[in-house]
């Protein structure tokens, strides 16, 4: 009999632990919409800016062309989360030279300012900084003007 | 553009199928025979990861351009030398009996499934997805893929140096591998590589633990471990980065570590080998795999008999894997070593209490603990007996110390801790689902 208990329990025990777990691990899934895909890989996703950084610079790509530089930031500009913009636009950007507008928390003027190509997440900035390229719900992307 | 991207992310993820075949020169040697047949392909996928992941790395090393073939055809001959190895040493392995399977291994499988099944649905909604995929994993897998070999010149890029140029490159040499197959990167199907390494998880766990364990609490413990990992790979979100690809190379090499065929040459070399995986997924790798062998030796050395043979078998391809990857930062003048974040003794100490504070609230807010909590629940209810459980558990400590050690390194680790915690210690779950495996069992497969 115990021999029997021991292992009911080596067996019992682990399974139980799973259902637990599965548990946990449904409860953490997102109401889904059936036959609905999400619009970048971040939709549910903390935090927030990583999956309107996502839409916009997978747009962005579409109207800047190879070997232009280009920098990233958001309205109104935090160091912070330029940091991490700048982080997404180098990897959505191949073949871009994009520059930071802000590097470790800091803001980086002098580099951003370098750029022809101006991606702003977030309300279109104020005055225009140049030539509107692209407006989608996250942000918009310009062209300096020379 | 749409079309093209689904044939990408399909490509991509196919990519991942010519993984066993580059193991397989190894693993189709008879002694491998005792794996059930998935587990064996798992293995086998396993194995050929380090094998192409190595290659990768030895060509950019050398100077050679990659292509698929280019890639392939070595990795193949590698496995093929590795075989030599083995050769007239081993016996034919006889794989376990397989009678109808008990309801308790039925139950074990709809659990395994459903948990990978979570994982699917919460990666597919983009509810699982790391920030690292986009901060470093991808752009460098990316850039890689279209450089054809490891970038120099982008790895040494200061604007880049958050990218971490030292991180240890099977990760993104396995997503570069799959991006050249795809022709591009695809975002989206890389975050499905963690339901994907997770179900190659759920298939090949329960076959490595059956040759040391009876088949129902194989199972059980193994269905345990992949929900653990579901749950914290939904609740830490792990998506696309190196987390899962690291989380099934140690688990099924200290699995294997633990069984009885690591008292052969045979054994020794395939966990030697997954092991390497780990060491050369992400930087905890690395002091994971060494207090592992440690332990084994220590603990288990009527096994690890002679000590000589079974320490290079285990550690020479963790040191060849990682001697390339370094070899390759001092030839380009990248790195020469793991940097972690700033000079090694340049410890905040004034932040101890912060973060002693700071790991379990982390915990406790992205999952309530459990996935940590429950394994160790599940150990301590097992039979006592036999020290084998020492070597998971005793790992566990070199694992909380390390990570401790690198968060006394920056000035506020609030921040770093929320973001990386609830992942980084995700091993714990494994080696205690492993040492519950062990513990009180006799060694042998009835």
């Amino acid at each position: 009999l115990r021999a029997e208990t021991k292992n009911l329990r080596t067996v019992a025990a682990p399974l139980a632990g799973a259902i637990l777990l599965l548990g946990l691990a449904f409860a953490a899934l997102p109401r889904l919409t059936p036959l609905r895909a999400p619009e970048t890989p971040f939709d549910h996703t903390p935090p927030e800016l990583m999956a309107q950084g996502f839409a916009l610079l997978s747009r962005a790509g579409e109207v800047i062309p190879n070997g232009a530089s280009v920098v990233a930031r958001g309205e109104p500009p935090d160091p912070t989360a330029d940091t991490y913009l700048h982080h997404v636009a180098v990897a959505l950007l191949p073949r871009r030279h994009v520059l930071p507008a802000a590097v470790w928390g800091v803001a980086a003027p002098e580099l951003a300012r370098e750029a022809e190509y101006l991606v702003v997440l977030g309300k279109p900035p104020f005055p225009p900084p140049g030539d509107l390229l692209l407006r989608t719900r996250a942000g918009t992307v310009w062209r300096r003007r020379a | 553009v749409a079309e093209e991207g689904v044939r990408a992310g399909h490509l991509f993820l196919a990519s991942f199928l010519l993984l066993p075949v580059a193991g397989a020169p190894l693993l189709s040697h008879p002694t491998y025979r005792r794996f059930p047949g998935a587990c064996r392909i798992v293995l086998s996928g396993a194995a050929g990861a380090v094998l192409v992941s190595a290659t990768m790395t030895g060509l950019a090393l050398a100077g050679l351009r990659w292509s698929l073939p280019g890639i392939l055809l070595p990795a193949l001959a590698l496995g093929w030398l590795l075989r030599r190895l083995l050769a007239g040493a081993e016996t034919p392995g006889d794989g376990p009996p397989s009678p109808p399977a008990p309801a308790a291994v039925r139950a074990a499988w709809v659990f395994s499934f459903l948990a990978v099944a979570a994982a699917f649905l919460g990666t597919s909604a983009g509810a699982a997805t790391s920030n690292d995929l986009v901060f470093f994993w991808g752009p460098k897998a990316a850039q890689f893929a279209q450089a054809r070999t490891l970038d120099a010149r982008f790895l040494g890029d200061p604007l880049l140096n958050y990218m971490h140029p030292y991180y240890p490159p099977l990760v993104t040499n396995l997503w570069a591998f799959g991006a050249m197959a795809a022709g591009r990167f695809p975002w989206g199907a890389v975050t499905a590589t963690f339901p994907l390494f997770l179900a190659a998880l759920a298939l090949g766990l329960p076959g490595v633990l059956r040759t040391a364990l009876p088949r129902s609490r194989a199972h059980a413990i193994s269905c345990l471990a992949v929900s653990a990992l579901a749950s914290i790979g939904l609740t830490g979100f792990v998506a696309g980065n190196a987390e899962m690809p690291l989380f099934l190379f140690e688990t099924l090499g200290m699995a294997l570590l633990l069984s009885p065929f690591s008292s052969e040459s045979a054994g020794r070399l395939l966990a030697g080998l997954l092991l390497a995986g780990a060491a050369s997924a992400k930087v905890e790798g690395l002091p994971v795999v060494l207090s592992a062998v440690f332990l084994f030796a220590i603990l288990e050395r009527r096994r690890a008999r002679p000590a000589g043979k079974a320490l290079a078998f285990l550690l020479a391809p963790t040191v060849v894997v990682l001697g390339l990857w370094f070899a390759y930062g001092a030839s380009r003048r990248l790195f020469f070593g793991y940097q972690g974040t700033g000079r090694l003794f340049d410890v905040h100490w004034n932040r101890a209490g912060q973060i002693l504070a700071g790991i379990p609230r982390t915990l406790l807010d992205a999952n309530y603990a459990l996935p940590y909590l429950v394994p160790f629940l599940v150990f301590l209810l097992m039979p006592r007996g036999g020290r084998r459980w020492m070597v998971p558990v005793g790992v566990l400590p070199v694992l909380v110390l390390f990570f401790v050690f690198v968060y006394l390194h920056v000035p506020d680790p609030t921040l770093f801790i929320q973001w990386s915690a609830a992942r980084v210690f995700a091993p714990a779950a494994i080696l205690f689902a492993l040492a519950a495996a062990v513990r009180g069992a006799t060694g042998e497969a009835p």
